[in-house]
């Protein structure tokens, strides 16, 4: 009888604490929904309003009419977010093979390494990264983003993949060369396709960390409109006297919806890799 | 693995070349120009000039007359990272305790919620805050008017003190989601069976939470915060993007100091100081993380 009712009491304070954690985490997407569900006419009123008084969809096409390059935006940012994830892979594959099979002197310093170049941040590269692309005539292009980005994704790509291959027995690619494979051809006939979910996760991994790096990078490798990732396009929304809020808000929602929507498909594999790569 | 000696080299090759090029040489640069006297907008055009930046570092004063900017951006980083860290820990270890408790209900709910937070890019994040923060009509104000915490709506991003805090809760309120998780899978690895012993014995929830649950997860608590440590030293795309680092100096950081001076203040000349600064920045970056490599090293053996 005692018992219960103690459970009743905690699981109401839990639940308010939750409540109140949650608005502290959601209150500031609410209010991006709700105003980008503003009728574009309707004034702003201060206090904000809690809740939507009507609702439109115009903001949503409104969006795109005011800054007309905004789906060019999407795309370049896209195509960092991709050639990141994609020269990440690239090297943290073969990378992961070496260090996760073969046991030799430099292994243990380079895992060492490995976790040491994760402390590095664009603020810290971007005055050398700016100079360097700068001499080779590599501002405002797409390999100057990918390559500069891919500094800050390869070093936790190498770790996921070192992590997940040490999961894998052994047996299948010894077996593999027994039979007169060489080590090149198991890693693409054994080990690629075996490591299919933690390339998923690797990819999305980087994707997403790729993406929001992007903002600080192209501050300084980004000078052409044409060529600048999302974050940057959406300053066309603030003018010098004004920002329009709704449209401005409505672009963010629908360029979130990429990187959200690939997180929530993946997360699951993404925790398991870090808890196993940085908590052990 | 039986195979030829420089099989292994060979397969780290790629590593090596990327991290050469654009980790260790760029290092490498920071460290030569942090002698010369450049500007961005011509980067080949250098002075030599020995120490100067180093002591320019220390000498140089903007609107403070007691530390140099150099010195107040690194005074005011270790207060802006222990206001972060402080609450990504705090709150992160109570969100985990939450989700991981028997007594709440929708778990797979909330847990969800806090995913989404956590994949929306950063800069996103903060430009969404930056209206969430309006003086006029941002709903943080609205809330707190309803509540009744504030009689009239503040301009948080308008007065230095106010700035300082709402730059650190924003970047706090990115880091969290991480931590919780970070930290629930540390939870969810403690035995259930010492808590049962520990009721067995009549232990109430303060003593289990003490002497159970924080030995546990200490471990995991002390590389997840040191990991944040670092990471929150390197913030820079929340507080430039809802401050730039004003009004005044009051939210410049390390991170902004070094992007103001090279690539804002022109009148700095100043790709040589920056450079000197983010010396600095690496090098505490540096010795934080061998003290979180050692701690990881420690947790193995």
């Amino acid at each position: 009888m005692r018992k219960s009712t103690e459970k009743k009491v905690k699981g109401v304070i839990y639940q308010i604490l939750a409540i109140a954690f949650a608005t502290f985490m959601l209150i500031p997407i609410y209010q991006a929904i709700i105003t980008a569900l503003t009728p574009p006419n309707a004034g702003w009123i201060s206090p904000a309003p809690l809740f939507p008084q009507n609702t439109s969809f115009q903001n949503f096409l409104n969006t795109f009419w005011l800054v007309p390059r905004l789906p060019i935006y999407l795309l370049n940012s896209f195509i960092y977010g991709i050639g990141v994830s994609a020269f990440s892979l690239l090297i943290a594959i073969p990378a992961g093979y070496s260090l996760a099979r073969f046991r030799y002197r430099l292994r243990s310093p380079m895992m060492v390494f490995v976790i040491y170049a994760n402390m590095f941040a664009p603020i810290m590269l971007l005055v050398p990264l700016y100079v360097i692309m700068k001499t080779f005539g590599l501002i405002n292009t797409y390999i100057s983003m990918i390559f500069a980005g891919s500094v800050f994704t390869i070093p936790l790509s190498t770790w996921l993949s070192v992590s997940y291959m040490q999961t894998i027995p052994v047996e299948i690619e010894e077996a593999a060369l027994m039979d007169g494979c060489t080590p090149y051809s198991v890693i693409y006939r054994i080990i690629i396709p075996l490591m299919k979910p933690a390339l998923v996760a690797i990819f999305i991994y980087a994707f997403i960390t790729g993406w929001s790096q992007q903002f600080t990078l192209a501050l300084v490798l980004i000078s052409d409109n044409k060529m600048m990732p999302i974050t940057q396009g959406l300053y066309q929304f603030f003018s010098r006297s004004s920002v329009s809020w709704g449209p401005l808000m409505a672009a963010i929602l629908i360029s979130t919806l990429i990187p959200v929507t690939l997180f929530l498909l993946v997360e699951k594999y993404i925790v398991q890799g870090l808890t196993s790569g940085s908590i052990k | 693995m039986k195979a030829k000696k420089s099989t292994p080299y060979i397969f780290l090759l790629p590593l090596l070349i990327a991290f050469g090029l654009f980790l260790f040489y760029p290092l490498a640069k920071v460290v030569m120009d942090s002698f010369y006297k450049f500007s961005f907008l011509n980067p080949s055009h250098k002075i030599w000039v020995g120490g100067f930046n180093y002591k320019w570092l220390f000498t140089f004063k903007l609107y403070s007359p007691v530390y140099s900017y150099f010195v107040g951006a690194l005074l005011k980083t270790l207060i802006w990272v222990g206001g972060s860290v402080g609450i990504k820990v705090f709150l992160g270890l109570g969100g985990a305790l939450l989700l991981n408790s028997e007594f709440l209900n929708g778990k797979r709910f909330y847990r969800t919620l806090l995913i989404i937070p956590w994949s929306i890019p950063w800069a996103m994040s903060a430009m969404i805050w930056y209206w969430t923060l309006n003086g006029q009509f941002g709903i943080v104000n609205s809330l707190l008017l309803h509540l009744h915490l504030i009689n009239e709506p503040v301009s948080f991003l308008a007065y230095p003190t106010s700035a300082f805090i709402s730059t650190f809760v924003v970047d706090a309120w990115i880091g969290l989601p991480f931590m919780v998780i970070m930290l629930l899978s540390g939870l969810q690895t403690i035995p259930h069976h010492l808590y049962e012993a520990a009721t067995i014995d009549g232990a109430g929830d303060f003593v289990k939470f003490t002497k159970i649950t924080l030995p546990m997860i200490k471990p995991v608590l002390l590389t997840v915060s040191l990991l944040s440590v670092v990471w929150t030293f390197n913030s820079f795309a929340p507080i430039w993007i809802l401050t730039r680092g004003g009004p005044v100096t009051s939210t410049t950081t390390l991170p902004i100091a070094i992007y103001n001076t090279s690539f804002r203040y022109l009148m700095f000349g100043g790709v040589g100081k920056a450079s000197a600064m983010t010396i600095f920045q690496v090098l505490l970056v540096t010795s934080l993380s061998l003290f979180y490599i050692r701690t990881l090293k420690g947790g193995e053996s």
